[in-house]
């Protein structure tokens, strides 16, 4: 409970204070909607959390503990709830845009990870071990810095792109996510593309590559730190005066909204989503493409648009690529998730609960009558890809960032 | 001394200072807690910041457009709910009248006619709320003795205020002796359970409004 | 007169006959609210009844539940049934004095042992002994206990008999009591009013005289007849109050056209008498009629009610000074709260 109670300030005790039992935020989220099971009412799922923050640091606290009014919650009992916490929330935000009283339950639920993590209550599959090689290596793909290095070369060639590792100063540090490396390695010659394209002077830096941050995800605190400080001093190193956060939903509010906090100062240089960057570029001329005559819908990540405050730049870029874009009809900040955030995707046994979650996406994407889906969010890439596999699709599930390096006017 | 000179008399003193103490301890052991440092550099200014807080304090009351058909049962019952319960409280000549001993603001009441009328239907949305309450899955399983035990305690002055005004069943001396120590059983309770949401909501509101300004994030 | 003549004989001689007293007795028992059949009886009963004794004792009062009673603007036959009861003993009233008055008591209760009515005014100082309220050299405690013994019945007059009054009030430095907290195993009536209206009186007398009991009580033991109502129920401003008309200060446009005093501390509505229908100095009228507001006089406690011009919406405010104590002391305990919260925070 002590890993939970760590870092409570006033909003998050609000938070824990304010719940009138009001049952909507089951109703904003994909897991109760798509299942009908109450157990995934949102502010239920931190349940036994409210209790010890009522327990430990609330105003009562002391009344609590002395008349018996909260039971200590024992290891044993949170072994309950950690489906609850890990495989049937996202941490996507829609619970807290409903919420009438103001409670950021995802940032709740995030709290929470601390606690389980601390009680060794982290699911033990693949998640948990991810969180661990990462400390390790860097990535929780188990790739090195070496094989960093490697691959990088091997993009170069392959794509015929000029790339840049590990210089000793530049004004732009990219990173990437780990389902970048193993899924989508394109992602990378397309930074690469786009930054030669506009001359600016950039470098990857394998001492701070993989953004993608499962420790924050799992709810190690130490791990989150270790991946974001990494990732910090690399840039800061090399006199970055930009770093570019990959298509990743967590990288990005992690280091934008986190990192300076864990740095213990405002960060030295500017912190920027690619989506961000790359509309910024076009915008004033930097970038200059060629008209993709594409109808197209588009697929927010959660962590981008409702959480991270970029939901704007997509559209830039889509307009000035000249797609013809149709919305869904839950879009931007309103936007469902697509299943996989938050580490769920991570989760073996989450697969079916995981898939019934995705339906809602499904059904809104076939709606628009699109071929294609765009979306600037690895992780949720691999969602699109998975789920329209398994729901036998024909529509493209394609990368913003891929779709802007490929339309480049020399 | 009657029950009627008690409930206007040292009832009424002792609730109202059991109630001001009780939310001055909750209120400022929440506030006073250690703010977290924010050093990443935030999207929008103070002032605007604060704007933003205080919009979201009343942006809130309207749910998005996404959320709205499964939740217009809920929104529905309780804007009905704490409307009328706004006008009765607020438009109440009674109500206008003890305001305005203790805090010298006094307005134009409305008719006693109106307000009965809007007495009931709050009576009605009420009576909805409870059963809903019982019997939607979520809500029986989100639902603790305390859910119950505050809507007995808002629902009791209201029955008496009805049967009160009406003058019905019982005496005027009785309903307004029922109808007096039945609010100030709610004020006593009301730091300590889920009816501080009446500060709490504009706190907590305002506050996610600044932190998600900060982000730039949804509101 | 002649003290062993009936009523009726009483009445023939000053020229009412018969059908006068049938006219009386049906005002009577619609006064005291009786089933229309009884006015003949009662009239039958009252030719009929001898002279009942009356003693009536004062204690800590004002007199002015006597003077009240004694007002009458014309002779009516209320006036003639107080000369027909014999009021055997009353200080202010009686010609005699000192050893003389003693003796007058106590010949009055031993010539009309276990008969007489004794009628009580002022409370009773009950503290050290009751030496806050001594006749003679007697505490009034003393007299009442003795008196009440050989009573048929008690009648406590007006708010201090009945509950102790004014000498009640906060902080009650003489222990005032009312009858009914201090005798037991008598019939007691209550009257009460500050002052009480002189109709109450004479109806429970004449019910007493024609029935030889005391009329139904509620459980404050009042006259249900002229206490079973509120002031609010008869009170000729009740259509503004329904509509929602209220004076706002006195003198103002409201008060000047007669609206409602609910505003300005009127107690009617939880104040039990029959002043807004019989009204004062035989009906000319009654404070709300003169634009005060009822200030509940006859209900128990009512000066420790709270002001007067507090209306029943209102009630009594606690003080700044003991908010803001509360305030400070909230504010403290969270401050505590958090301080140990931090701890565990960091």
């Amino acid at each position: 409970m002590r890993g939970f109670v760590s870092d409570f300030g006033p909003t998050a005790a609000l938070s824990m204070e304010s719940c009138v039992h009001c049952g909507r935020c089951a109703d904003a989220c994909q897991f109760y909607v798509q299942t009908g099971d109450p157990r995934y009412t949102p502010i239920h799922k931190i349940a036994p959390f409210r209790q010890a923050y009522a327990r430990e640091v609330g105003p009562f606290a002391m009344f609590y503990r002395l008349l018996g009014l909260a039971r200590k919650v024992t290891a044993d009992e949170l072994t309950k709830w950690q489906d609850l916490i890990y495989d049937s929330c996202n941490m996507c935000g829609r619970c807290s845009l409903i919420c009438p009283m103001g409670i950021d339950i995802a940032d709740l639920v995030e709290k929470a990870r601390h606690g389980m993590y601390r009680a060794g209550l982290a699911p033990s599959d693949y998640l948990g071990l991810l969180a661990e090689k990462e400390q390790a290596t860097g990535s929780p793909f188990g790739l090195s810095t070496t094989k960093f290095r490697e691959m990088l070369n091997a993009i170069a060639d392959q794509h015929g792109v000029a790339m840049h590792v590990d210089e000793a100063t530049a004004d732009i540090v990219p990173t990437v996510s780990s389902i970048d490396l193993k899924t989508y390695p394109g992602s990378m010659a397309a930074i690469a593309k786009i930054l030669n394209h506009m001359g600016e002077s950039w470098t990857f830096r394998t001492d701070g590559f993989d953004a993608d941050n499962v420790s924050l995800t799992a709810g190690d605190r130490d791990g989150q730190r270790k991946t974001t400080l990494g990732i910090v001093q690399a840039a800061a190193s090399c006199g970055a005066k930009t770093l570019l956060m990959p298509e990743c939903g967590h990288a990005f509010t992690e280091m934008r909204w986190e990192a300076a906090n864990a740095f213990g100062k405002p960060l030295p240089f500017r912190v920027m989503q690619i989506t961000e960057f790359l509309a910024e570029g076009l915008a004033d001329g930097r970038i200059r493409v060629k008209t993709v005559k594409q109808r197209a819908t588009y697929h927010d990540a959660c962590q981008i648009s409702r959480r991270g405050g970029a939901t704007a730049g997509p559209r830039i870029i889509l307009e000035a690529l000249g797609v013809d874009l149709h919305e869904t009809e839950d879009t931007g900040d309103s936007n469902w998730c697509c299943g996989g955030g938050g580490g769920v995707a991570l989760i073996n046994r989450a697969a079916p609960l995981r898939k019934k979650a995705f339906e809602i996406k499904q059904r809104q994407i076939e709606a628009t009558g699109m071929e294609t889906v765009y979306t600037s969010c690895s992780g949720c890439r691999q969602t699109l890809d998975h789920g329209g596999k398994a729901a036998q699709w024909n529509k493209t599930v394609g990368s913003l960032l891929e779709l802007v390096a490929d339309s480049l006017r020399p | 001394m009657t029950l009627l000179d008690f409930a206007r008399g040292p009832g009424l003193q002792g609730a109202w200072l059991i109630m001001v103490a009780g939310t001055a301890w909750r209120v400022s052991g929440i506030l006073l807690l250690r703010q977290r440092s924010h050093l990443a550099a935030p999207r929008i200014g103070f002032a605007g910041r604060v704007r933003v807080g205080l919009a979201t304090v009343f942006t809130r009351f309207v749910p998005r457009r996404t959320f709205w058909p499964r939740i217009a049962v809920s929104v529905g019952l309780s804007s009905t709910f704490h409307l009328g319960l706004a006008v009765i409280v607020l438009g109440g000549a009674p109500h206008i009248l003890l305001i305005h001993q203790f805090f010298w603001l006094t307005w134009p009441n409305l008719p006693k006619g109106l307000v009965a009328i809007v007495s009931g239907v709050t009576l009605a949305s009420m009576i909805a709320l409870l059963f809903r309450r019982i019997y939607h899955p979520v809500l029986r399983l989100l639902s603790k003795a305390d859910d119950y035990l505050s809507w007995l305690l808002v629902f009791l002055p209201v029955l008496t205020g009805i049967l009160l005004s009406g003058e019905t069943i019982a005496s005027y001396s009785t309903w307004l002796t029922m109808h007096i120590l039945s609010v100030e059983l709610m004020m006593v309770w009301l730091p300590f359970g889920k009816l501080l949401h009446v500060k709490l909501a504009f706190f907590g509101r305002a506050a996610m409004g600044m932190n998600f300004a900060r982000k730039g994030a949804a509101t | 007169m002649d003290p062993t003549a009936t009523l009726g004989e009483v009445l023939g001689r000053r020229g009412f006959g018969r059908r006068s007293l049938l006219k009386f007795a049906i005002a009577m028992t619609s006064s005291l609210a009786l089933p229309p059949a009884l006015a003949p009886v009662m009239a039958a009963n009252l030719a009929k009844a001898k002279r009942r004794s009356v003693i009536w004792l004062s204690f800590q009062e004002c007199t002015g539940c006597l003077e009240t009673l004694l007002r009458s603007s014309s002779p009516s036959i209320e006036a003639l049934i107080f000369d027909f009861i014999s009021l055997d003993y009353q200080e202010s009233l009686m010609a005699a004095a000192g050893a003389d008055a003693e003796r007058t008591l106590r010949e009055a209760v031993s010539a009309n042992k276990g008969e007489y009515l004794l009628a009580i005014d002022g409370s009773i100082p009950v503290k050290d002994g009751g030496v806050y309220s001594m006749t003679g050299g007697r505490s009034n405690l003393g007299m009442l206990t003795e008196i009440a013994a050989d009573a048929k019945a008690v009648l406590a007059i007006g708010t201090c008999a009945a509950y102790g009054g004014i000498p009640k009030a906060y902080p009650n430095p003489t222990g005032a009591a009312g009858v009914e907290d201090l005798i037991s195993g008598k019939p007691i009536v209550n009257i009460p009013g500050c002052p009480p209206l002189p109709e109450v009186l004479s109806g429970v007398l004449v019910h007493f005289i024609s029935f030889g009991r005391l009329p139904e009580l509620d459980e404050l033991r009042r006259p249900l007849a002229y206490f079973g109502t509120t002031i609010h129920d008869q009170c000729y401003r009740r259509p503004f109050y329904d509509q929602g008309k209220f004076a706002k200060s006195f003198d103002d446009d409201g008060a000047r056209q007669g609206w409602c005093l609910f505003e300005l501390g009127c107690k009617g509505p939880v104040t039990h008498n029959a002043c807004a229908s019989l009204k004062w100095n035989g009906g000319t009228s009654f404070p709300i009629q003169s634009g005060h507001g009822c200030i509940g006089c006859s209900e128990p406690d009512f000066w420790d009610a709270g002001s007067f011009y507090t209306s029943l919406a209102g009630g009594s405010s606690a003080g700044w000074r003991n908010t803001g104590i509360a305030l400070g002391v909230g504010v403290a305990g969270g401050l505590a709260a958090a301080l140990s919260g931090r701890r565990k925070s960091t």
